[in-house]
């Protein structure tokens, strides 16, 4: 260890430029994906919101409405139901227009229809939903976003697609950095190299210490960005709260786990900064090993 | 056992290291390759250290042949070949006694078996007063003396020297010519050299190479320019 810190210090430009790479790399990566699980959290919770509203006929009985609704419920693609009745309506519409006394005393009750207000589990069952209930006696009209549904999931895909590129573009552009700066550093180190090879070391050996450097960076990189994006994220607290009020919990699926995401989650935090340092050190190992390449041939 | 068997080195640009060279040299022997420079003298050394393989022929080391593309099979016939260089190749960012243990270091020694083993050698080549002096501070024949330690260091079964002397004052040459002689009859000890008074000194076995070409194998013998 003492070795390698040695190294370290002994080419202080070196060591500068390649923490400065992993360090902006795992900025902007750690960014980014709180950014994305953030962004992916609140399309997950908007994709639930979109509802299929079904307006009954002023004359269809409540029986036959919650039948219409148990059949629903049974179906598995209901996430709830709430059934609006007309004297619910008529308090809503009251409320709506408190200010227009002219309105209020043109309506009654009578006139409003009850209906039914759908939200999905996932929101590619709302045009199965929707034609279910066109189907159905006693119902004067189905509503449901069909336009603002579809840009929800293409807008989704883009963002995690374009993400997974941003991600590949950081990755590739550091491992090329690293990987220069590193063999600078390797090639102030030829005849050492070509020593231990003719004394008989194996490739491991000779490259042991370049890739624990390249760890040691990896790791002091992403400790630092990631500290300082904690420190951003816990000073603007208060704004995020005020901004997502309304919103009980975002999560994010992150391949076996599900994550809350908001309210601010110490595991989300632990799993974000464990990511960061196997991405920093991913980077570091493989710039490590293509760098020691060239010089191990036997 | 080291074997030549019609060993022909040519480079990319068509010149001739070695041409149809044939010798054996037995285990623990002590020969010196003379010849004048040019004459393939570390084109040998490089081919019995599988830094170079040869154009034709072949090269055995014990039942080694250093054609062969086996990656574990030439790590374990550097680990048995020591080898010193004229200019020296000391680390310089690192002192004597990490100098000297990188030998052992490489094939995976314990701590406590390189304390002991490098002490043992230094003090073999007369340096045991200099283990943390870093190699800025060291003589020419010091510092050959360091190169030798490393060399023998861990059991190392053939020894090779590349003009060990060649950078050094008579007096000196002869000190460092004293640690090789200490070493005769425990390893195979090749030496190249120009050296005459030392070859002609020591009446050991002699592979004269002229032009790549092997003209005299002497047993006993001496060295004329």
């Amino acid at each position: 260890m003492n070795e390698i810190i040695a190294s370290l210090r002994r080419a202080p430009y070196q060591t500068l430029s390649a923490f400065l790479v992993l360090f902006f790399t795992l900025f902007l990566s750690i960014i980014l994906f709180i950014s994305v699980s953030f962004l992916h959290g609140t399309l997950s919770y908007l994709e639930t919101r979109p509802q299929v509203t079904a307006y009954f006929q002023t004359t269809t009985p409540e029986a036959d409405i919650f039948k219409v609704r148990d059949e629903l419920n049974q179906s598995g693609k209901v996430l709830s139901i709430r059934y609006i009745s007309q004297s619910e309506a008529f308090k809503i519409y009251r409320e709506m227009n408190k200010d227009n006394p002219l309105l209020l005393e043109m309506v009654t009750s009578d006139i409003l229809p009850s209906s039914l207000e759908i939200y999905a589990t996932k929101p590619t069952f709302l045009p199965e939903i929707a034609e279910f209930l066109g189907r159905q006696g006693g119902i004067d009209e189905v509503q449901f976003q069909k336009d603002i549904l579809d840009r929800l999931l293409t807008l989704t895909g883009i963002v995690r697609q374009g993400s997974l590129i941003f991600f590949l573009y950081l990755f590739g552009m550091s491992v090329v950095v690293l990987t220069t700066t590193t063999l600078f550093k390797i090639a102030l180190k030829k005849e050492e190299i070509e020593l231990l090879r003719l004394i008989g070391a194996t490739n491991s050996y000779i490259r042991r210490p370049y890739i624990i450097e390249g760890l040691l960076m990896g790791a002091a990189a992403s400790t630092v960005s990631f500290l300082i994006i904690m420190a951003v994220i816990l000073y603007a607290n208060p704004f995020l709260t005020s901004y997502l009020r309304g919103i009980p919990s975002l999560s994010v699926n992150m391949i076996f786990f599900d994550f809350a995401v908001w309210p601010l989650n110490p595991i989300f935090f632990a799993a974000t900064y464990l990511l960061s340092l196997a991405f920093g050190s991913g980077i570091a190992i493989i710039s490590s090993y293509l760098a020691t390449n060239k010089y191990l041939k036997v | 056992m080291i074997k030549f068997d019609k060993v022909t080195k040519k480079f990319p640009l068509g010149n001739i290291a070695l041409q149809d060279v044939s010798f054996e040299i037995d285990d623990n022997e002590f020969v010196f390759l003379v010849g004048p420079s040019g004459a393939g003298k570390t084109t040998i050394l490089k081919l019995i250290l599988k830094e170079m393989t040869p154009t034709s022929g072949s090269v055995l080391i014990d039942d080694f042949d250093v054609t062969a593309k086996d990656f574990n099979k030439t790590i374990e016939l550097r680990r048995n070949v020591g080898i010193v260089f004229q200019d020296f190749k000391i680390l310089q960012d690192k002192n004597i006694f990490e100098n000297v243990a990188v030998g052992l270091k490489v094939v995976g020694a314990s701590g406590g078996e390189i304390k002991t083993k490098v002490r043992e050698v230094l003090k073999m080549v007369g340096l045991e007063e200099k283990e943390k002096v870093f190699p800025v501070q060291l003589s020419a024949g010091e510092l050959q003396r360091v190169a030798i330690a490393r060399a023998i260091i861990g059991n190392r079964k053939i020894l090779l020297a590349d003009e060990p002397t060649g950078n050094l004052d008579p007096k000196t040459s002869w000190e460092v010519m004293r640690i090789f002689k200490k070493l005769e009859g425990v390893k195979t000890i090749i030496i190249a050299t120009h050296n005459t008074d030392i070859v002609n000194s020591f009446k050991k076995r002699v592979l004269v190479l002229k032009d790549g070409k092997l003209v005299k194998d002497q047993r006993k013998g001496g060295y004329e320019l």
